[in-house]
């Protein structure tokens, strides 16, 4: 078999973590090789390596059989190596074939030759069947025209090994059907393809073959057709997943309700078109949908964040319509936001004090006005030991946290104030396995224990499995309600796209 | 923990450290290309300096309004917002510490605490009045917190020059009269200018390192100022954060004027304040200092000391003490990369947000 690429005995020591443990991987051409591992298995580390962004301990990489030194990203590029990172990294204000020439741009006399990059783009896109329009400033296109927009990036610099990190953990459902058939694309075309990932329903459908890893180390090699989603995620985890257990939900008196809320957004168009819905103690009222048909904006408008133009919010039989947001939260909600990283905390601040907003005035945590610390601490404490936050100490950065860890955090700061209302949005967005598992028993014994749960997700798998009833938006308005037994992915999909109106 | 907290404090020592050595190297090479003895020059000027309980006397003395005014800066830094205006609130602190202590009856120390208060609460009103434009009407705080300079100085100048203005004496002069002897600030040394304000800055370094840490309002603040979206999220409310961040910000600026007119000149007189530029130096020390309330107080004592020690390098070399403010200005070039990053970075995330 023709090797395109082959790293041997990979060893990588942080200090004295060991990250990767004489790994070894390869990759033929006209290959798609998902790399598969809860966060912290050592995955990025090793990709890092071959992008020459971190050095290994020992071991050697082979570029078509003969052996390479890779010490920077300019040699991975020079060697072929193209990598697509999980933050994009473009300039917003400059157009698509700007972006995508940016460091080789074609020159005429000294002078940027703007035709020319737009055709070479083209052509580009035409080879590979990435539907792209070089003139569109990128600061216009949604997240999944900027992925391919690095795609492109990627290609155009001459890459034949393709490397990309979580690619589908920023895409909407229809954003990652587009993707994976890119990626299959490609590798018909003869391109290697690496993609990490923690999706195993994706690596089923687009990899030939698979390498799973856990702590540092190789736990399987496999290929696609062989093996299935429970497999991989024992070899990842180590241990078997419980799937969700939900004893039949018994819905008590309304706690959240909204009265045909109404929001006018740019240009006359409504964000929310008359939206109603309410949510009973001891349910989970899922939400799903494409991301962007007004599921943030009704997010926003529930919490405070964005005053509506008509309709009206009641939490437990009060009118908070006009509160504000610590009003609401006083008033008994609470609520995971979509971005834990942009919303949800302060990355700097530590560990402790982002565990807190929200709480630290409550009579606990503080006395006339001043903070007391070993309250907080010993409170701070018990939850990090109950939601099993792995964090080096209180005091450690918040931005120290791995993405499972940080949204745990969150969860405990939301859920320890007995908030009779929960509000999840993409509880579970870019964690790993482990974490995921976590939060979904940890949401639904919250609703056996009578809280009422709020879940909006673009991920149907997950409204799927933990929702007692299951509203579908689109365009600003729900477009059904459905049961668990009812909905399935192929009915809730037709909804999400606008189809027929049920019920 | 510990251990962690020290790593920390030492990276966030690592970059000004590293602006204050390239300073140095930098000024080096300017002694060296106007022909003087860079070891010399540098000895000069660390003598100029702290040579003598005089001269470090002087210093001390010149770092004290520039802590305080630094101080403000690194409040509302800290809370995520630009004040710009520490000149103007440090002026229209220091007229109405004045005429307080002048015009207000009673005994000496009444005067001197009213006037302590009334220099620290014109500093917030002034302070706050521009964060109360910005919630109210949009206007931006990096402009009128800029142009309110203006005002309040041109104000100043106008009373100390009209109304109050002293007619005894050297009538020449735009300023007020002296205020009473114990109406003052004690003095500190019998052979410098040092003064007591010199406690009052040690009390807010340590007051607005309490705050910040063991306060409600202070985390609050903090975590405002950290993330915005995270302290909206939380509850917070922007025009609450604002207020305090810009008023206590404005206390901290009035209280270097009212130290400066109760410990140093008894009296207000015109252009004093702004001319030594204590307000924006004080700004320097700040952003040097990252806004760790004692790191400004070190890098207030730090431009002081560079401007005191030139002058005894331009007494005693043929080195110009111009060389002082290259170093300054090296300094601070250096370190608003930092913050000019820090700035785009974060319009941008309220733009995305």
């Amino acid at each position: 078999m023709n090797k395109l690429l082959e790293m041997r005995n990979i060893t990588k020591w942080y200090g004295d973590h060991l990250a990767n443990d004489r790994v070894d991987f390869d990759l033929a051409a006209g290959e798609v090789h998902a790399l598969v591992g809860e966060n912290g298995a050592g995955k990025t580390t090793l990709m890092k390596i071959l992008y020459g962004m971190e050095r290994a301990t020992s071991g050697e990489i082979a570029i078509r059989g003969e052996v390479v030194r890779i010490h920077s990203p300019a040699d991975a590029i020079r060697h072929g190596i193209g990598m697509v990172h999980q933050h994009f990294m473009l300039f917003p204000p400059f157009t698509v074939a700007e972006n995508v020439v940016a460091g080789r741009e074609p020159s005429r006399q000294g002078w940027f030759d703007r035709r020319r990059a737009e055709a070479d783009v083209r052509d580009l896109c035409r080879r590979y069947r990435l539907e792209l329009d070089p003139r569109r400033r990128v600061a216009d296109c949604p997240v999944g025209i900027r992925q391919r927009v690095e795609i492109a990036k990627v290609l155009y610099r001459g890459a034949d090994i393709i490397v990309l990190d979580e690619p589908t953990a920023v895409l909407t459902p229809l954003e990652v059907r587009d993707l994976l058939a890119t990626v299959r694309h490609l590798a018909e075309q003869g391109k290697g393809i690496v993609i990490i990932t923690h999706k195993l329903h994706e690596v089923m459908e687009v990899a030939d073959r698979v390498t799973a890893m856990r702590q540092g180390r190789v736990t399987g090699r496999l290929l696609a057709r062989d093996t299935n989603v429970e497999e991989l995620s024992r070899l990842m985890v180590g241990r078997e997943l419980a799937s969700v257990v939900r004893p039949p939900a018994r819905p008590g008196p309304v706690v959240l309700a909204a009265d045909s809320l109404f929001l006018l957004g740019e240009g006359g168009k409504p964000k929310l078109n008359h939206v109603s819905l309410a949510v009973h103690r001891g349910e989970i009222v899922g939400i799903a949908g494409v991301s962007g048909n007004g599921q943030s904006e009704l997010l926003r408008a529930l919490t405070g964040d964005l005053p509506v133009d008509g309709g009206r919010i009641s939490l437990l039989g009060r009118d908070i319509t006009h509160l504000s947001v610590r009003e609401r939260r006083l008033a008994g909600m609470a609520y995971i936001p979509e971005d834990r990283q942009h919303t949800g905390s302060a990355g700097v601040e530590s560990v402790r004090d982002n565990a807190i907003l929200g709480h630290h005035r409550r009579p606990e945590f503080q006395r006339c006005g001043w903070l007391r610390g070993r309250r907080i601490d010993r409170e701070v404490e018990s939850w990090v030991r109950r939601f099993g936050v792995r964090t080096p100490s209180l005091q450690a950065p918040a931005h120290s946290l791995s993405g499972g860890n940080l949204q745990k955090l969150v969860f405990a700061r939301e859920l320890a104030a007995g908030a009779p209302l929960l509000i999840a949005a993409e509880p579970t967005r870019g964690v790993d396995v482990g974490a995921m598992e976590f939060i979904h028993s940890e949401l639904v014994k919250y609703r056996n224990e009578g809280g009422a749960v709020l879940l909006v997700s673009s991920d149907l798998n997950e409204v799927l499995a933990l929702s007692d009833r299951i509203l579908v938006m689109y365009d600003g308005a729900f477009t059904g309600e459905l049961s668990p037994e009812e909905a399935d992915e192929e009915r809730v999909s037709l909804l999400m796209v606008g189809g027929v109106r049920s019920g | 923990m510990a251990d962690q907290r020290l790593k920390r404090a030492l990276e966030a020592l690592l970059h000004p450290l590293a602006a204050i050595v390239l300073g140095l190297a930098v000024g080096a090479l300017a002694i060296w290309a106007v022909g003087g003895s860079v070891a010399d020059t540098y000895t000069q000027m660390w003598n100029g300096a702290f040579g003598s309980a005089y001269f470090a006397g002087e210093t001390l003395t010149r770092a004290i309004p520039v802590a305080l005014a630094g101080l403000g800066v690194a409040v509302a830094f800290r809370s995520g917002f630009f004040n710009l205006g520490g000149e103007g609130q440090m002026v229209l602190g220091a007229m109405a510490t004045a005429l307080t202590a002048l015009y207000l009856p009673g005994p000496g120390w009444l005067k001197l605490l009213a006037g302590l208060f009334a220099g620290a609460a014109a500093g917030a009103l002034w302070s706050w009045f521009a964060g109360w434009l910005e919630v109210r009407f949009g206007i931006q705080l990096v402009i009128s917190t800029l142009l309110f300079n203006y005002i309040a100085d041109l104000f100043a100048s106008y009373l100390a020059g009209g109304p109050f203005k002293d007619q005894t004496g050297q009538g020449a002069l735009n300023q007020t009269p002296m205020i009473e002897p114990s109406a003052r600030l004690p003095k500190l040394s019998a052979t410098s200018d040092l003064h007591a304000g010199l406690f009052v800055v040690l009390a807010a370094v340590v007051a607005v390192w309490l705050w910040f840490r063991f306060t409600a309002l202070g985390y609050e603040l903090r975590m405002y100022g950290s993330n915005r979206a995270f302290g909206q999220y939380g509850g917070l409310r922007e025009s609450r954060m604002m207020a305090w961040a810009m008023a206590v910000s404005g206390v901290l600026a009035g209280l270097a004027g009212a130290v400066m007119v109760l410990g140093f000149q008894y009296r207000f007189i015109d252009n004093s304040l702004t001319d030594p530029q204590y307000a924006w130096v004080g700004l320097m020390a700040a952003l040097l200092a990252n806004a760790n309330p004692f790191g400004v107080a070190v890098a207030s004592l730090l431009f002081a000391a560079l401007q005191t020690g030139g002058m005894g390098v331009e007494l005693n070399t043929n080195v110009p003490m111009q060389i002082s403010s290259i170093i300054q200005y090296v300094v601070v070039l250096l370190v608003s990369v930092k913050v000019g990053h820090w700035w785009v970075r974060r319009r941008r995330r309220q733009t995305q947000a």
